[in-house]
């Protein structure tokens, strides 16, 4: 075992997968900057060659430390976060960006430096974190520091477009929101994993549904409750949805017990009924979805102008750099590098870039359940399973609404959506799955030949 | 004219750019379509069972010459057609052997029978642990346990 962990792991799959995918964001470059231009100059490419030598390096630095986790969830996570790059790259850079500690970057340009970060988070998880004791048995420690992320908000928390997400830090701004989600995973991780038998072996019958013993369930639903309830109040409705969702699937892949999905949903509608005559902003956001031609100047201006960015794109698209993202100095779709990057990369790339991207993203999910499938310990796989949820949900509810499929709710889209918090958590969630897998890749080797 | 020329060239970037992402995507396809199947054949090797009998000679062919038998955890070998696997043969007893597999291993154990039970040739009186490949005589019928 220690001669096998700090042998050089030739990590091929990994290697051959990335290579093309980091030929793709310097050629996107190159793109973009002939259209933007108008003239054949290969212009700046800083940023591409910058994110090209970030995932060459968490490559080489993966083999080096004899990693062997799974190899293709972070070739998917280039392929999806190197379009996203692309596109922040064309879009005008005054969109977002900062100027801390004497830097002046750009939205690009501060996209990439989170990159940055996220990897380094993600290599100290997947090769750190050993031994998970440290999220398994401190799981009520995790609770609290949910919690005090999520008082944090509501009491230092700041409005943008009506929803409290953000606290300042000085030179960065930060939304608790995106981490708090991890830390629920881990905890409702640690709580199933603990009492999952006894979830599953007892049960109170009521007419044809066995319901769960309630002492069993109490501190869960109460930790539910309580985040429901202040994301409510913090009116950000998406984030409401991708919990419940993620509390859900854990909760069925623990138990496996079909009554309480059916239970859930039950609850889930009864709360979106009562939410939407109770709130305002739902109300709003459902019926723009039902009809957002009604006021296409008002509430109804991003989608509809969504909606004709997608048409515009057809299946082939207009090409990289030539979409109509700006219109006199106006972005045509509002947020267009958070909530509304999916539509802009379906109007350059067409459907057909659209479904390479989802292609990705069910590449990245599809691994996540495998890792969770061949995980050595419930702990890990329940682990795998909310990140993996959590990643492929988020992707689901941000892209829906982006087609007008659910009514749209601001939610990042992960690793390509502009946004620190966002790519930070994102990369966590890997950093965790890499770490499940290796140790169960270890196993394989322990216990083989 | 050179716009002209620019448009073309635009297009075929774009063109080779989305043809790279679908090589991309193919070969994420290829590698997962390898990787099913060699796990598929990890479970084949693995899970498909603990082990069966396979029928090297059987005089009465029942069990039938050339058939292999899945086994359980525990099997029991007899003429009584009681018994799990059914051996007809005039040299075995009702109640001849029990066939288990505990913890990692399988044994075999005689059930006082009157000819006996041999394991590579070797009668057995107390029982015995078989690995995979050794050649089990029950009466005038041998049988391999294979994996």
């Amino acid at each position: 075992m220690i001669g096998s962990r700090s042998r050089i792991a030739w990590r091929g799959a990994e290697f051959r997968l990335l290579f093309p995918i980091l030929l793709l964001v310097p050629l996107g470059f190159v793109i973009t900057n002939i259209a933007l231009a108008g003239a054949p100059e290969v212009g700046d490419l800083t940023l591409a060659v910058g994110y090209v030598l970030l995932f060459a390096g968490a490559h080489l630095l993966l083999v080096v430390l004899g990693h062997r986790g799974d190899q293709l969830i972070l070739p998917a996570v280039g392929a999806m976060g190197g379009v996203g790059m692309i596109m922040l790259n064309r879009l005008p850079q005054d969109l977002a960006g900062t100027s801390a500690f004497g830097l002046e970057l750009g939205m690009a340009a501060t996209q990439l430096l989170w990159f940055g970060v996220g990897i380094i988070a993600m290599l100290a998880i997947a090769v750190g974190l050993r031994d998970d004791g440290i999220l398994r048995h401190y799981k009520y420690s995790w609770a609290a520091v949910g919690i005090a992320l999520l008082a944090a908000t509501l009491v230092l928390g700041y409005e943008v477009n009506g929803a409290r997400l953000w606290i300042d830090l000085g030179p960065v701004s930060v939304q608790p929101g995106e981490l708090l989600k991890i830390v629920l995973v881990i905890f409702i991780a640690g709580y199933l994993a603990e009492t999952r038998t006894l979830l599953t072996s007892a049960s109170v019958r009521i007419g044809f549904l066995s319901v769960p013993p309630l002492p069993y369930f109490l501190p869960m639903l109460a930790l539910f409750g309580v985040v429901m309830l202040i994301v409510v109040r913090l009116n950000d409705l998406g984030t409401a949805l991708l919990f419940f969702g993620i509390f859900l699937t854990m909760l069925f892949v623990a138990t496996g017990r079909r009554s309480y999905v059916l239970i859930g949903l039950v609850l889930f509608v009864a709360g979106s009924f009562v939410a939407y005559r109770l709130f305002g902003h739902v109300q709003a956001r459902v019926d723009v979805w039902l009809d957002p031609f009604a006021d296409p100047l008002g509430a109804g201006f991003q989608p509809v102008r969504a909606i004709y960015a997608l048409g515009r794109g057809g299946i082939f698209g207009e090409g990289l750099g030539q979409g109509l993202v700006t219109l006199g100095g106006n972005l045509t779709i509002p947020f267009v590098h958070t909530d509304f990057i999916f539509t802009a990369i379906a109007e350059e790339l067409g459907l057909l870039g659209a479904f390479a991207l989802l292609g990705f993203a069910m590449v990245l999910v599809f691994r996540g359940l495998r890792i969770a499938a061949l995980a050595r310990d419930d702990f890990g796989a329940l682990l795998a399973v909310g990140v993996t949820t959590s990643l492929g949900l988020q992707t689901l509810i941000i892209i829906g609404g982006n087609t007008k499929l659910i009514p749209l709710t601001g939610i990042t889209l992960p690793f390509v959506s502009y946004g620190g918090s966002s790519i930070l958590a994102s990369f966590i969630m890997i950093g965790l799955l890499l770490a499940v897998s290796h140790r169960s890749g270890t196993a394989d080797r322990a216990s083989g030949s | 004219m050179t716009g002209e020329i620019l448009r073309v060239l635009l297009l075929g970037l774009q063109l080779g750019f989305v043809a790279l992402l679908y090589l991309v995507l193919m070969r994420f396809a290829g590698s997962l379509l390898r990787d099913l199947r060699s796990a598929e054949e990890a479970q084949m090797s693995s899970r498909s069972g603990i082990g069966r009998l396979s029928v090297l000679e059987s005089p009465a062919d029942e069990p039938p010459n050339g058939t292999t038998i899945a086994l359980g955890p525990i099997n029991s070998i007899g003429r009584n057609v009681n018994n799990t696997i059914f051996v007809e043969d005039d040299f075995v007893s009702a109640n001849h052997a029990m066939l288990t597999f505990r913890g990692r291993s399988w044994f075999v154990e005689d059930q006082g029978s009157t000819n006996g039970t041999y394991v590579n040739g070797h009668r057995i009186d107390r029982p015995v642990a078989l690995s995979f490949g050794d050649e089990l005589s029950i009466g005038r019928v041998r049988m391999r346990l294979d994996r």
